[in-house]
């Protein structure tokens, strides 16, 4: 028999399919009104807190966080839709960092609830409906590549693992990461809610407040444009612009998702380019734009072994070794003691790996 | 190449064009396309961003144009032939791997045959891989001759059709061996032959074997270069190098760490020839253009021909992939060389001559040879 989840259950597992019928029966009648009654704001103050906390907690700092606040949940409707606010204020914000950080922190807060969940049953379905059925310790292929993709640790890396007959081999110690990665899995897959702008435009306070805390949290993380500070790879691609050469078509995606992660608006890396003695600007605007993710998709710069791959991977210098992209190369490079809180942490997606 | 010697191999593809059946790829509608055309300037621009509704609509481009090069998107899109591959909405891509001798073979580079034979090895090494490793079933590969120096394989598995980059690249490491970490020797495993464990451990006896061979201070000079493995380090090595696992857990991890690492290039190579040797950026990359299957490379003549995984093993490119006649033709040798085609086995030293068809347009296409100032 299917156990019946109650109210706290559905906030605890926000991705439950009973919690998402009660979240889309709660259409109310008058939005405008509901969000500024009491309630109503009391969950926009909730779902802000939420997104300001996946935006600025680093992974490891999470199950602490819901140890001291969410291990208990006084109103578990207003939790619930409190969850469902923070995705329509991320969706509001457009903004793709905003969004995976709140799905990286959903899915982190649902294991945390799931790991000490003493209900076998209740665990045993929330992994059926999250399609993580573990029958005799083996996962099918595709759904472990999907988990793991975010994951860094080499212990992960399908080639790591003992595959066989389209089955990955994990044990039960390391179930508890992996239904966390599948729920994050699961909520990307759903997408965001599609909000009308006019519902965007009555949560623009929290909506603003939400890319304010984004905007200072990325500065935080990157400090001060600093071309010192390349790798030296970044460097080479930058010097061979200004000698003249031609870069591969790689050559130039690499710089260019590079100087946009760490900071430099579309004109300032137009201006690199512009070094180069055959610079088309129009050419260049384009896939600075491209890459930059003007159309929506946004390109993280490739890891170490995609540009040693393409032959991109040069001069390397001691901090190399430590480092799994040169976007880690830079952050490490900046991390003086003064910043050890932030310098080089995961963002709570973990898709840096 | 000379316009006469275009102008002759557009002939020739237009021929073929006119009574080829093209398979045409699923969801044909969502696909863009891309050509380049015979030209005597070598300044081939692909027109690409183009899109067909229909299989006829296809055929009727090829039948007209007769493109040197035929490419299709592995991806699907919901507008192919939007000018900007941000407008084209993408909506997934079929999972690829490349086979090709540059990326197997190291030059000096054997004959064309010889090279074809190796990468059809390594294919099937591939095939075996994804079916008993990886779990994809037979029917869902697709080899495919590229008419070059090598093999793809499609997967056309829907389960994987909308893997991103990243996802991709876990299936190209394993395939590849890439970001084997020593350790996994250390962990139990149920079977420890199979799967990377296994390949693993074979090529670590290899390895050792390898070592001893090379005598005590060639081994010692050989460890010593290794990155981050210091003199103290390699003597114990050497010194344990038929014991290395009666260590204790925690000094072999530090040993194998530096010695199995891909800084040991002797190490690698042998990674690499244990995995498949397959092109990781043509995996990894979602929105890749690559050779429609029934359409002609210009780089060969050779037919892009697609294969159940079974019948790899009897085929062979250098007659099935030929699909030009015995007519006779002159030609004007430029290099030396020597062609395996059909039943051929030519040498030819520069100057002119008369070959089948089929040896001229594969020495015209080649740039091995021009066709003469008059169109035959
Ligand atoms: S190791 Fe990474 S950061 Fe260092 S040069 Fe190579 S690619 Fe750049």
């Amino acid at each position: 028999m299917r156990p019946v989840f109650d109210a706290k259950d559905l906030a605890r597992y926000p991705f439950l399919q009973e919690a998402q019928a009660k979240i889309a029966g709660s259409q109310l009648e008058n939005l405008e009104t509901f969000l500024e009654g009491e309630v109503g704001r009391r969950i926009i103050e909730r779902a802000t807190d939420r997104l300001e906390s996946a935006i600025s907690l680093p992974p490891q700092a999470l199950n602490d966080h819901f140890r001291e606040f969410h291990a208990r949940i006084p109103n578990a409707l207003e939790s619930l839709y409190a969850y469902g606010m923070a995705r329509v204020i991320a969706s509001c914000t457009g903004d793709r960092t905003v969004i995976e950080r709140l799905i990286g922190y959903e899915a982190w807060r649902s294991a945390f609830y799931l790991s000490s969940e003493a209900d076998e049953e209740k665990r045993t379905e929330v992994a059926r409906q999250l399609g993580l059925e573990v029958s005799g310790e083996a996962v099918p292929v595709v759904r472990y590549v999907e988990m793991v993709a975010g994951l860094r640790e080499p212990l992960w890396r399908l080639v790591n693992r003992e595959v066989k007959g389209g089955f990955v081999r994990v044990h039960a110690s390391e179930l508890d990461v992996l239904l966390r990665e599948r729920i994050r899995v699961v909520i990307r897959g759903r997408g965001l809610p599609g909000v009308p702008p006019e519902v965007c435009a009555l949560l623009a306070p929290a909506v603003g407040h939400v890319s304010g805390v984004l905007q200072s949290q990325m500065l935080r993380d990157l400090g001060p444009i600093d071309e010192s500070r390349y790798p030296p790879c970044m460097a080479a691609l930058v010097a061979a612009l200004a000698g003249g050469a031609n870069l591969t078509h790689m050559g130039r995606f690499a710089l260019t998702a590079f100087l946009h992660t760490i900071g430099l608006s579309t004109t300032q890396i137009v201006e690199v380019y512009q070094r180069s003695p055959d610079f088309d600007i129009e050419k260049t605007l384009y896939q600075v734009e491209h890459i930059s993710g003007s159309s929506g998709t946004e390109y993280t710069p490739p890891s170490c072994a995609t540009m040693e791959t393409n032959g991109l991977c040069v001069n390397r210098a001691a901090l190399c070794e430590r480092v799994g992209s040169p976007l880690g190369y830079y952050r490490k490079k900046k991390g003086g003691p003064q910043q050890a809180g932030t310098a080089g942490r995961d963002p709570p997606s973990g898709s840096s790996g | 190449m000379r316009p006469s010697t275009a102008e002759f191999l557009h002939q020739r593809f237009l021929s073929y064009y006119a009574g080829a059946q093209i398979p045409a790829p699923d969801a044909l509608s969502q696909r863009e396309w891309g050509f380049l055309f015979f030209s005597s300037r070598d300044d081939p621009r692909m027109r690409r961003h183009i899109g067909f509704g229909t299989k006829d609509e296809l055929v009727e481009y090829l039948r007209t144009m007769a493109p040197a090069h035929v490419f299709y998107s592995t991806a699907y899109y919901d507008d192919p032939a939007a000018p900007t591959m941000s407008a084209k909405g993408w909506a997934g891509a079929d999972l690829i791997f490349d086979l090709d001798a540059d990326h197997i073979l190291k030059p000096p580079f054997p004959s064309y045959p010889a090279m074809l034979s190796r990468v059809r090895d390594e294919t099937r090494k591939l095939i075996d891989l994804l079916v008993v490793e990886l779990g994809f079933a037979e029917h869902e590969l697709q080899v495919v001759f590229s008419g070059g120096r090598g093999y793809h394989i499609h997967v056309k598995a829907l389960s994987v059709r909308q893997f991103t980059g990243q996802e991709r690249r876990e299936l190209i490491n394993y395939v590849c061996g890439i970001g084997l970490d020593p350790a996994l020797l250390l962990r139990p495993a149920a079977e420890s032959s199979g799967g990377w464990h296994g390949r693993q451990l074979r090529a670590l006896e290899e390895y050792l074997d390898w070592l001893e061979s090379l005598g005590e201070s060639e081994a010692l000079a050989h460890l010593q270069s290794i990155p981050d493995l210091g003199r103290g380090m390699a003597r114990q090595i050497w010194k344990r190098r038929r014991s290395l696992f009666e260590m204790t857990d925690a000094s072999i991890r530090k040993v194998l760490r530096p010695l199995l690492s891909e800084g040991n290039d002797a190490w690698r190579s042998r990674i690499r020839e244990a995995g498949v040797m397959a092109d990781e950026p043509v995996t990894t990359d979602i929105k890749r253009l690559i050779r429609a299957p029934g359409s002609l490379h210009g780089g060969t003549g050779l037919r892009v021909t697609v294969l159940e995984p079974r019948e790899l093993e009897a085929f062979d490119p250098l007659i099935e992939g030929v699909v030009f006649a015995e007519r006779e033709i002159p030609v004007e040798v430029v290099r030396d060389c020597r062609v395996s085609l059909l039943d051929h086995d030519l040498q030819f030293e520069p100057g002119p001559t008369r070959v089948p068809e089929a040896v001229a347009v594969y020495l015209c296409s080649r740039g091995m040879a021009e066709v003469g100032g008059v169109a035959p």
